[in-house]
């Protein structure tokens, strides 16, 4: 390789398998470990630059906390962006010095202990809790977070936005272009109350769209939850509520959930105690695509234990997916690389071997299971004239004939249960409600409930005696149920297309743990007039992140510059993403610098008090308090808002709030509260009979009529006749799964995404895209400690980090790209770029990039939307802004944001130079490798 | 004396102690055992990743380096100042007053694990957390932040036991490193073995692979895969046979990990 190249890869601390071995004599120390152990791998030593400079003085570090071994404060706490593990955070100075694991013998006596203990018990061996927390890595960096320079350290205004509504003073079309200048908290919670007033007043009550979101932001309970705007626009005359629809696992809420009733993320239910079951009988374990390692850090790193625990208990795991995600890379098995979306295709030539084989459970299918009949007609050709062989299913599913049908011998003759870890491509592509009604048939046809074979998520194990509960305390009211509502999904689509005269109509709320029968339910948007109906007219949001963790990002973004918005405001402690977009931004602070209460933890579930550990930054404030100034503003307009901060706060302050939340948390019984304040932390005690619960679906597996299913039949309806009354002629999700890989608008379809469509001679390579590693959604792209890992970012030859791309060699060779080019994603909607890591974690014909990547456009003028395919740029990397605009189909309006199509190439020198000549203004942004864009990047003058 | 035991198996790479050793020492100033790390581009603990193998044969590994504490740490014999030095439990120590920063203990160092502060004008590196273990704390923040408990540290004698089943990194260097390996990645041979004629993976293939260390024998499973792990860098003859059925060919791990993927057997 070119030496040039070889530092770059160095710098950005990337050193792919084949480029390090053929380089490693060549680094320090780069000699084979002794043959005497057989060895074969050089390790390699640290790889650094070789500084130059020697300044003659010491320079004193700005920020470093002295002298060393003063008294240190502790405070435990669940910090970070919806992350639930307990950590230690020490505090010296006013200032944090470290997040660590909390070590429970340091506030408990092993006897005090013991009820909360536990001992996992199968095949003589024993998992128990370690003595300590097991916090995930985002916790651990969060002392970046909390400091970091992309702060919003007081409420901003966008320069050339007023209030008023005047549209020659609004300049919409400016949004996401604009930068932004400092005002008081005292102007901006005026000017909030004021524009809710107007706008009410001009248009209704319904005009402003309340975005509230729990899991892409921050998580806080007392110092706000999710929605705490929610709370004072409950004290206006009303609001349309923006729904969060079931996302992460689309396939399953709008596919599986037909077939056996609603539950949790389309999981058969009960699923209490499927762990055990696996821990005791499973033989082998599915894994397609859901990534326990990134996505089941919400509960810290208790499933990675569980997982490499199932490992040594001789349970062989199958990761099925077009790439070795993290789940496989830190528990690697057997790989099964799949097409991306195209397991429905794999499982219906499981499905044939079944039939084909006689190796499926007959009897539980007469007497657990209906539509068998339907099925077997379809897969076996007598439909359509094809019969869903393994040769028919290998050129379309990219699995070998003889590997299918291995696999199907082997989940018919071990016991097998599939995991799952929310996303994956299969279950957030376009259809994928099918790949999700296929697993279904496999999963029935081998009776599912019996010893071993069972559907599972990340542990949520052992069972608590009393599950104690802070929702008491909670300071948020979400996205409530609101008389006119739009999902989140279409808020784009509503915005630009449909109005009084030409609303927009879909089935079922979308949100999660509605029950499945609201799928067939119609709704409106904007709902008649005569009803209180309206456009909206001013967004209102707790996080910030559609744009990049949403379907067609570009489309939002064109959607919210609409003349029709004239005000948007953002609550949120970092200035990133859909803050860019916002007329009025609000600083938020994290959990470190406020006081809360909370549940925590997974391996011990825990309730827990939070001291306040440092001083809010800047003019932070908690998202309670920020939603309590409003409401002190709205109450002096009078009228109909008289009374709002009364009715906000509930007449109670927020230590009210705690002790009435802690009175009905279930924990009052254990331990005071001021004993609580104390030790920080209480754990909940094991149910002591917890390993003797039923597993799973054990019941409806031993006694179907007894334990009936939540649908019309109890039954696992592979054949759905609701469906089949409801959407007759629905051809994307039929009675029945089906092989449905769309096609043309032309002929009714929503999608052409897949590899043998027209769009794919355009854009040949379909992009996977999971739950990143290093970020959760779009929360910490500015962590130093994460951007210097490899798998993080890759420095381009221009210095910048971009977001990895993973290209399989050959598909690489094809385009002439090499690891640390930047590479230029791009489809009809738009382009976005990556850096280059040609790697073999992919397959060819695909390419790889986490989802959520920091957003940083080059170019999206408003006036060339019509010509965004060459005109819209992001060097920020999120391909989410370039993901089907559609729904999952036609009445599944969750989103289709993996296994889509594009194509990648190089990015040339010339072109780059083009865009630098351009947009000058781009690429002259306060930008700091080690964490990014700073929030000087966006306000006008620099702080 | 302390040392490290790192069970490179149970890595499951979520790089925490590369990140706690951040979260102790970048922005904190621990003197006089040290100043503190530049935020960015210090590794003191670093976790090097491979991508090893090709589809579907793939595997990622991740190593856990810190300092190695040498019994015979070069990077003592080349401090003209007598900076660095061996304390009394074991952890080479660089005194931030003493040092210079002069620089010469870096390329001293084959393990590259010393690293130069610009900004302080300094030579710094991974002090076994001695500040926290000096204050009655068991581990150093890389150990006490692994959840998978890949990374042990304590008194060499308490884990003979593992040390017993470890190596070290580059023994040649003789340097008496107390930084153990269990588990550290070789090369590896993998593949699925298939009957072209009936499109069907073959089951209990005999395959034997001679080369430097054996011959080794495996036999296919039920997928038809076979899996030759722990092997030298080393060219190899890999012979696969079934029912009157050979296939025999060269395979070489010197450059690389070798996924052959799909083999026909006919």
């Amino acid at each position: 390789m070119e030496e040039k190249e070889k530092e770059e890869e160095k710098a950005a601390g990337t050193v792919s398998r084949r480029d390090f071995l053929k380089d490693a004599g060549l680094l320090i120390g780069g000699a084979a470990v002794g043959a005497a152990a057989g060895a074969g791998i050089t390790y390699a030593v640290v790889e650094k630059e070789v500084v130059k400079e020697v300044p003659g003085k010491e320079v004193p570090v700005t920020g470093a906390v002295e002298p060393a071994f003063e008294p240190e404060e502790s405070r435990v706490m669940a910090l970070a962006g919806n992350i639930s593990e307990m950590c230690q955070v020490d505090v010296k100075n006013g200032k944090v010095i470290r997040i660590r694991p909390v070590h429970y013998d340091e506030k408990y006596t092993k006897e005090e202990l013991a009820p909360a203990m536990w001992k996992w018990e199968a095949r003589g061996k024993t998992l128990e809790p370690l003595m300590k927390t097991l916090p995930s890595y985002f916790q651990v960096a969060y002392k970046k977070r909390i400091y970091s320079p992309n702060r919003i350290l007081y409420p901003l205004k966008r320069v050339d936005w007023e209030p008023g509504g005047d549209p020659a003073k609004i300049n919409p079309q400016n949004r996401g272009k604009s930068k932004y200048k400092r005002i008081s908290w005292d102007e901006a919670t005026t000017i909030i109350a004021s524009e809710v007033k107007r706008i009410q007043e001009k248009y209704g009550p319904y005009a402003i769209l309340n975005k509230a979101d729990s899991a892409h932001r921050e998580r806080k309970n007392v110092l706000g939850g999710s929605g705490t705007q929610t709370l004072w626009l409950r004290a206006t005359p009303g609001f349309t509520s923006c729904y969060r629809n079931a996302d992460s696992w689309e396939g399953h809420y709008w596919g599986a959930e037909h077939v056996w009733g609603s539950g949790n993320r389309g999981i058969i239910m009960p699923n209490k105690n499927n762990p055990n079951d696996v821990a005791e009988n499973c033989e082998m374990l599915v894994i397609q695509g859901g990534d326990w390692e990134t996505t089941q850090q919400s509960g810290g790193q208790f499933s990675g234990r569980v997982m490499r625990w199932y490992q040594e208990l001789g349970i062989k795991v199958v990761h099925i997916a077009p790439d070795v995600n993290y789940t496989n890379a830190a528990h690697p098995d057997k790989w099964i690389p799949v097409i991306a979306n195209r397991d429905d295709a794999l499982y219906m030539a499981l499905v044939y071997t079944f039939l084909n084989e006689g190796i499926y459970d007959k009897a539980y299918v007469d007497t657990h299971v209906v539509g068998m009949d339907k099925i077997s007609d379809y897969v076996m050709g007598k439909v359509d004239g094809v019969a869903k062989t393994p040769a028919w299913a290998s050129p379309r599913c990219g699995v070998p004939e003889w590997t299918i049908k291995a696999l199907a011998r082997e989940w018919a003759s071990k016991r097998t249960s599939v995991a799952m870890g929310n996303g994956g491509s299969k279950i957030r592509g376009p259809y994928s409600t099918e790949p999700s009604r296929w697993e279904c048939v496999v999963l029935a046809m081998q009776g599912i409930g019996k010893p071993g074979r069972q559907q599972t998520q990340g542990p949520a194990i052992p069972d608590r005696k009393v599950s104690f509960s802070t929702g008491g305390a909670t300071r948020g009211g979400g996205s409530p149920d609101s008389k006119q509502f739009i999902p989140k999904t279409l808020v784009h689509h509503a915005i630009l297309n449909h109005s009084l005269e030409k609303p927009v109509s879909w089935y079922g709320t979308t949100r999660n743990a509605e029950p499945v029968e609201n799928q067939f339910v119609k709704y409106t948007y904007p709902i008649p007039k005569a009803e209180g109906g309206t456009e909206i007219h001013m967004i209102y949001e707790d996080h910030a992140c559609q744009i990049v963790c949403w379907n067609d990002g570009y489309m939002y973004l064109h959607a919210i510059r609409s003349p029709k918005i004239e005000c948007v405001v953002i609550q949120h402690p970092w200035m990133e993403n859909d803050c860019l977009a916002a007329d009025i931004v609000l600083p938020a602070l994290t959990m470190a610098e406020g006081e809360d209460f909370d549940i925590c933890g997974k391996q011990m579930p825990a309730i827990a008090h939070y001291k306040q550990a440092i001083k809010p930054i800047g003019e932070a404030k908690s998202d309670y308090e920020i939603g309590a100034e409003i409401a002190k503003k709205l109450e002096k307009l009078g009228g109909v808002y008289a009374g709002a901060y009364a009715k906000y706060t509930d007449g109670k302050t927020t230590e009210e709030w705690i002790k009435s939340g802690f009175d009905k948390s279930g924990a009052q019984t254990y331990i005071s509260l001021e004993k609580l304040k104390e030790k920080g932390y209480f754990p909940a005690e094991t149910r002591p009979d917890w390993q003797q619960q039923p597993y799973g679906v054990r019941k409806f597996y031993e006694d179907p009529v007894k334990n009936p299913l939540p649908v019309p039949t109890g039954k696992i309806e592979l054949y759905s006749a609701r469906l089949a009354e409801n959407f007759p002629d629905d051809k994307e999700r039929p009675p029945y799964p089906q092989y449905v890989i769309g096609g043309p608008a032309s002929e009714g379809w929503f999608h052409d995404e897949s590899l043998w469509g027209e769009r794919a001679k355009k854009y040949p390579l379909l992009l996977v895209s999971n739950h990143p590693r290093w970020r959760v959604h779009a929360q910490y792209d500015d962590v130093p400690w994460f951007r210097e890992i490899p798998t993080c970012k890759v420095k381009g030859p221009d210095g910048y980090l971009y977001e990895p791309v993973w290209i399989h060699p050959k598909t690489a060779a094809e385009r002439g790209i090499r690891t640390g080019d930047i590479v230029k994603i791009f489809n009809d909607r738009g382009i976005t770029l990556g850096g280059a890591q040609v790697s073999e974690r992919i397959m060819p014909g695909h390419i790889y990039q986490d989802h959520g990547a920091r957003l940083d456009p080059i170019s999206w003028e408003d006036s060339e939307y019509d010509d965004r395919a060459t005109k819209w740029i992001n060097r920020g990397a999120d391909n989410n802004v370039i993901s089907p605009a559609m729904g999952v189909s036609k009445n599944c309006w969750g989103m289709a944001t993996s296994g889509f199509l594009v194509d990648c190439q190089k990015l040339s020198g010339n072109e780059y130079e083009e865009w630098r000549q351009k947009y000058p203004e781009a690429f002259a942004r306060d930008y700091d490798p080690a964490y990014g864009l700073k929030f000087d990047a966006w306000i006008e003058g620099g702080t | 004396m302390k040392v490290f035991v790192i069970d490179v198996k149970n890595c499951t790479g979520c790089y925490s102690c590369q990140i706690a050793c951040k979260d102790e020492h970048c922005g904190n100033d621990w003197t006089p055992y040290a100043k503190p790390q530049p935020d960015w581009g210090h590794f003191w603990g670093k976790l090097n990743y491979y991508e090893r193998g090709q589809i579907p044969q793939v595997r990622v590994a991740h190593v856990f380096v810190p300092c190695q504490h040498c019994d015979d740490a070069p990077c003592i014999k080349a401090c003209p100042e007598t900076a660095i030095s061996k304390r009394a439990d074991g952890l080479v120590w660089i005194d931030p007053k003493k040092c210079t920063g002069c620089q010469l203990c870096l390329p001293a160092c084959p393990y590259g694990a010393i690293f130069y502060n610009a900004q302080l004008h300094l030579a710094q590196k991974c002090t076994g957390c001695a500040h926290l273990i000096d204050r009655g704390w068991k581990e150093p923040r890389c150990a006490d932040a692994c959840p998978q408990l890949a990374i042990k540290f304590g008194e060499e004698a308490e884990l003979k036991d593992l040390i017993a089943k470890a190596e070290i990194l580059h023994p040649e260097y003789g340097l008496k490193a107390k930084v153990y390996y269990i588990g550290l990645p070789k090369r590896f041979i993998a593949g699925t073995v298939y009957d072209p004629g009936t499109k069907e993976v073959v089951i209990g293939a005999t395959c034997t692979l001679t080369g430097q260390g054996g011959p080794f024998t495996v036999t296919t499973d039920n997928f038809g895969d076979f899996w030759f792990d722990g092997l030298a860098a080393a060219d190899f003859t890999l012979k696969i046979e079934k029912a009157g059925k050979t296939k025999t060919m060269a395979v070489s791990t010197k450059e690389e990990d070798k996924g052959l993927g799909d083999i026909p057997l006919s």
